[in-house]
């Protein structure tokens, strides 16, 4: 042992100790018993509605198609223009969340007065309810009655942008980020504070540039939880459904119909296709599992590193 | 190699004194030990040395340079940490190249000082491994290669071996001491282990509560400390310290047992005494054990130590009342009788006898000088 | 710039204007460490202003009347009203133009009424509202503490012994939050309907402590992973038991990482709209469902939303200030000593 550590306490009594294995099953087994109960029927039975033809609201039950669901789904050009939308979106609102949240983070490390302040006001609006978020943002984008025109200079309505129908996408990426970038920096403050201070005082005496510094210690220190800040909220945007729904209903047409507010069509408007809503929000689990098992490799590969 | 000096450095946090106004001067490959209990400011000064610590007040100059307000990174130092402060991310080999490489040097030289370095230290076979996977001392070498292969002019080391098992210490504290000689470089030492810094110290700066108590060679630390704190610190066990009053050439020591104040001291004692009570202070290897002699007293434990006897003994007064609480160390050849409760009889061997003034804590010098 | 050159030229000569009597190295006194931190402030009060616009904004209409709430161009200075918050904590009905003169003429109305009545309304009676927070306050409040505490004991497990299929376990962990919510509400719907935990609080609990589950085991998990396990093989070895040390060495090293946790999953419950909306109905309903849903005569009253946002979003900014230190607090490894 390196460290022998002074623990300021009594001497330890000697009782019959628990043994390891009993606190490993007592240590997991609630969790796992709660996730896998909550679970496995919604897993399976959307697994079997998936292979069948049904509707909710109808009074027929379901009837087995086999993969006629899938098939359809995967051959529908709709369909693929709903994950092009979603992994557009994803893509940059995550990018974009990832660098805002990390750059805040690096601004508020530093010890200044009013930090604490600060950087609670800057998490608020992640505090918000996101389908909220959506209907005051829709508010705020609104060429006529909204500030955002209003404070970026556009006061005229015949030539302002109108954000929510000509950049729809951008409009949600720009709530997106504005909501969730906090979170990252959340993250990312959590892992800059947990850098020790003489690993710095080391690199000074070693005359190493601030930038050196930055790409060598703390980013290097810092990048298994911005991964992992990267890592959650690329599972929340591909199954993104509330502050959309809020923003523009998927609007105008399909223009911001991510895979989840099609979801939503297809299950509670119009024909009730709960079938194959159900094929499709398996094709979407199947695609987020493929993602994050990527991040997760790159992870365990930083860990091990 | 550089000289390092300090005038008037002082540090204050708020209003609480850290390292009250001290000077000190370093010579140039001098290896000097900053000594002293937790809190006391050695660390503090260190630091300061180092450009760690911003000074409240006062100068610091190495090699003759002020560099009182240049940053750590433009002080021509290297420092070593007690928690090691390794890169985590980097094997070994980038993390001893990394002082290097931030200086942009050219890649052959760097390779043949990195190459040097590893051989010094031995650590050749560690050079692909991440710190995390290396133990405490291999560590401590990493680190030691790191700031080594700067050839910086002088070593600033952080408790280095405070993180280390007692066993890999006394050969990490000759491979130190080795390799501040080999360098020829100026050294600055913390410590709280008395035994360190008497062992590796060319000089040892003593440290209590913000204030330096005495600097000095280990061998003046020793024999002569300047207050009783450096005669209680230094040495395992410390030096015995009994209280007594003074008067007509003899002490009467708490407890009632009379010592007779040998002929060179009582010129000292009739004038330099502010009042009669003085405290005497002597190591246990001053005391003579024998048949007969001034003080005496009864055991209460005794330690066998092979070569000699360690007794641990309660001072008896005239009338045989045991003061049990003064307890004294003395060491004895280890013919003497060490059973609990024998009586033993020694005499303090006068030119290793000390005085010192209660109120002031301070050693009485030996000469009065007129 | 020369002047910087000569500024810090003098510097080193003369050093900072005052004495420094804090723990802080030498470059970072130096006068461009000192603008280095001034622009940071600078720079990270524009951000915060900057972010906090959109909820200024929805905090000013929740104090506005209905039509200043949707004026064309937006309305920066407005004269304040309580209509927002009367709509929100009240039942109303719109008066003919009968009836409206009758309750005129009336003399005990007190001061809610009567600004009801300016806007041409009757008080019928309490709404909803506080019944809907009190209900997101349970809700919210014990799923985040199950999601936490379990998901503390499971993360531990799962970082300091070698499991069988661990990585599996953990996978399957982060994936029940994969299925897109409206998927998983038809059998959730079902599910609860035969188990009776259709609209009841612990149905939503434990569903929203199931939802936190995936994500505080991971969080958590990665933060006990950086705390070197050298300390708890010292407790150990000095005698403590796994649970002692775990209470003793570990739980304190990762007080940042559950006040994360724990805020996250707050966040995360009491703002939680497509479940609450499903599987509540009358007793377990929440806030979120009900807010948006505030239509009055003639389309959406955005004061009133306004309102209720506010007010709901108030209880989790205090929590979170309140736990500021321990959020923001850094984890100082090296400094475990006596």
């Amino acid at each position: 042992m390196d460290q022998s550590l002074q623990i300021a306490a009594a001497p330890p009594t000697r009782r019959r100790q628990i043994s390891d294995s009993t606190i490993q099953r007592l240590f997991i087994m609630p969790t796992l018993l709660l996730l896998i109960l909550w679970n496995v029927f919604p897993l399976f039975y959307s697994l079997f509605l998936s292979f069948t033809r049904y509707s909710h609201s109808g009074k027929l039950p379901p009837v087995w198609i086999g993969t006629a669901n899938y098939d359809a789904l995967l051959s529908d050009p709709k369909v693929w223009l709903n994950f092009a939308i979603t992994g557009r979106y994803a893509l940059l609102a995550v990018l974009f969340q990832a660098i805002v949240g990390f750059g805040l983070a690096l601004l508020l490390r530093g010890k200044f007065k009013g930090n604490g302040l600060l950087t609670t006001l800057i998490l608020i609006p992640m505090m918000l309810s996101p389908v909220i978020v959506g209907m005051f943002w829709r508010l705020i984008f609104n060429p006529l009655t909204g500030i955002f025109n209003y404070l970026i200079g556009f006061w005229n309505p015949a030539t302002a942008p109108i954000w929510l129908k000509d950049n729809a996408l951008v409009s949600v990426v720009i709530v997106d980020v504005w909501m969730w970038s906090p979170f990252v920096m959340l993250l990312c403050l959590s892992g800059l504070k947990a850098i020790p201070d003489y690993l710095y005082e080391a690199a000074a005496i070693d005359r190493a540039s601030p930038w050196r510094q930055f790409w060598r210690i703390t980013l290097p220190s810092v990048a298994p939880l911005l991964l992992l800040a990267v890592l959650f909220r690329t599972i929340e945007a591909l199954k993104a459904f509330d502050q959309v729904m809020g923003l523009t209903g998927g609007g105008p047409g399909n223009a911001t119909e991510t895979v989840s507010v099609s979801l939503y069509r297809m299950v509670f408007q119009g024909q009730a296709r709960t079938g194959t809503a159900s094929a499709l929000a398996y094709i979407v689990l199947v695609v987020t599992i493929g993602i994050s098992n990527v991040y997760i490799w790159y992870l365990n590969r930083m860990k091990e590193a | 190699m550089a000289e390092i000096e300090l005038r008037q450095v002082e540090k204050k946090f708020g209003e609480a004194w850290a390292v009250r106004p001290m000077d000190l001067t370093i010579q140039s490959g001098e290896f000097v030990a900053l000594l002293g209990p937790s809190g006391c400011g050695k660390t503090t000064t260190l630091r300061m040395i180092s450009g760690l610590e911003a000074v409240t007040g006062g100068r610091i100059y190495i090699d003759g340079k002020d560099v009182t307000w240049l940053t750590a990174s433009q002080r021509d130092i290297a420092f070593v940490f007690q928690f090691f402060a390794l890169y985590p991310q980097m094997t070994v080999r980038q993390n001893i190249a990394f002082p290097l490489e931030s200086q942009g040097m050219k890649r052959a030289e760097m390779d043949h000082r990195i190459d040097e370095v590893v051989k010094m230290l031995e650590i050749g076979h560690l050079l692909k491994r991440k710190p995390a996977a290396l133990s405490g001392g291999d560590k401590q070498r990493v680190a030691l290669a790191r700031s080594l292969v700067r050839k910086p002019a002088c070593f600033l080391m952080d408790e280095p071996l405070g993180a280390l098992d007692a066993e890999f210490r006394e050969a990490m504290r000759a491979e130190i001491k080795r390799l501040h000689l080999a360098q020829h470089a100026t050294s600055v030492y913390v410590t709280h282990d008395q035994v360190e810094a008497m062992a590796m110290g060319d000089r040892i700066v003593v440290m209590s509560n913000a204030v330096v108590q005495q600097v000095g060679m280990p061998s003046q630390v020793y024999h002569n400390p300047a207050n009783l704190f450096v005669a209680n610190f230094i040495g395992s066990p410390g030096m015995n310290l009994v209280a007594g009053k003074y008067a007509d050439g003899v002490v009467h020591l708490d407890g009632g047992s009379a010592y007779p104040v040998p002929d060179g001291w009582k010129p000292v004692l009739s004038t330099a005494l502010r009042s009669d009570d003085v405290i005497v202070g002597f190591r246990p290897e001053a005391a003579q054990v024998g048949e007969a002699g001034a003080l005496s007293g009864v055991v209460y434990t005794s330690d066998l130590h092979g070569a000699y006897t360690m007794l641990h003994a309660s001072l008896e007064g005239e009338a045989g009342r045991n003061v049990e609480d003064k307890i004294v160390h003395i060491r004895a050849p280890r013919e003497v009788a060490h059973t609990m409760g024998a009586r033993i009889c020694f005499d303090l061997a006068p030119d290793m006898v000390r005085f010192f003034d209660p109120k002031t804590e301070a050693a009485l010098a030996r000469e009065v000088r007129s | 710039m020369a002047s910087d050159v000569s500024a810090k030229r003098t510097f080193a000569e003369t050093g900072p204007s005052s004495p420094v009597v804090e723990s802080v190295r030498v470059d970072q006194v130096t006068p461009r460490a000192k603008t280095g931190m001034t622009v940071r402030l600078l720079l990270a009060i524009l951000v915060a202003f900057i972010m906090l616009i959109p909820v200024t904004w929805m905090a000013m209409t929740a104090f506005k009347s209905r039509p200043d709430a949707t004026a064309s161009p937006p309305k920066v200075f407005f004269a304040p009203s309580l209509d927002g918050f009367i709509g929100l904590f009240t039942n109303r009905t719109q008066l003919s133009a009968g009836a409206l003169a009758t309750e005129q003429e009336r003399t005990d109305l007190n001061f809610w009424e009567k600004q009801a009545l300016a806007r041409g309304m009757r008080i019928l009676g309490p709404s909803k509202f506080v019944n809907q927070l009190q209900n997101s306050s349970i809700i919210a409040l014990t799923s985040t503490f199950l999601a936490v505490t379990l998901g503390l004991l499971a993360a531990y497990a799962f970082s300091r012994y070698d499991i069988p299929g661990k990585g599996d376990w953990l996978f399957f962990i982060l994936s029940t939050r994969m299925l897109p919510p409206v998927v998983v509400t038809i059998p959730i719907f079902l599910m609860y309907r035969v188990l009776g935990l259709y609209d009841t609080h612990i149905g939503m609990i434990l569903l929203y402590t199931v939802f936190n589950l995936s994500f505080s085991v991971w969080l958590l998990k990665g933060f006990i992973d950086e705390i070197p396990i050298e300390y708890e093989e010292a407790a150990l070895v000095d005698g403590y038991s796994r649970l002692q040390a775990f209470r003793k060495i570990v739980l304190p090293q990762c007080v940042t990482g559950i006040a994360a946790t724990a805020v996250f999953c707050l966040i995360f419950a009491w703002n939680e709209y497509a479940f609450a909306l499903m599987l509540t109905s009358e007793k377990a309903r929440t806030a979120p469902p009900a807010i948006p849903s505030n239509l009055g005569v003639g389309g959406i009253e955005w004061h009133v939303i306004a309102a209720g946002s506010l007010l709901f979003l108030i209880p989790v900014v205090i929590v979170t200030f309140a736990l500021r230190k321990h959020l923001l607090r850094g984890v100082t490894f090296g400094a475990i000593r006596q």
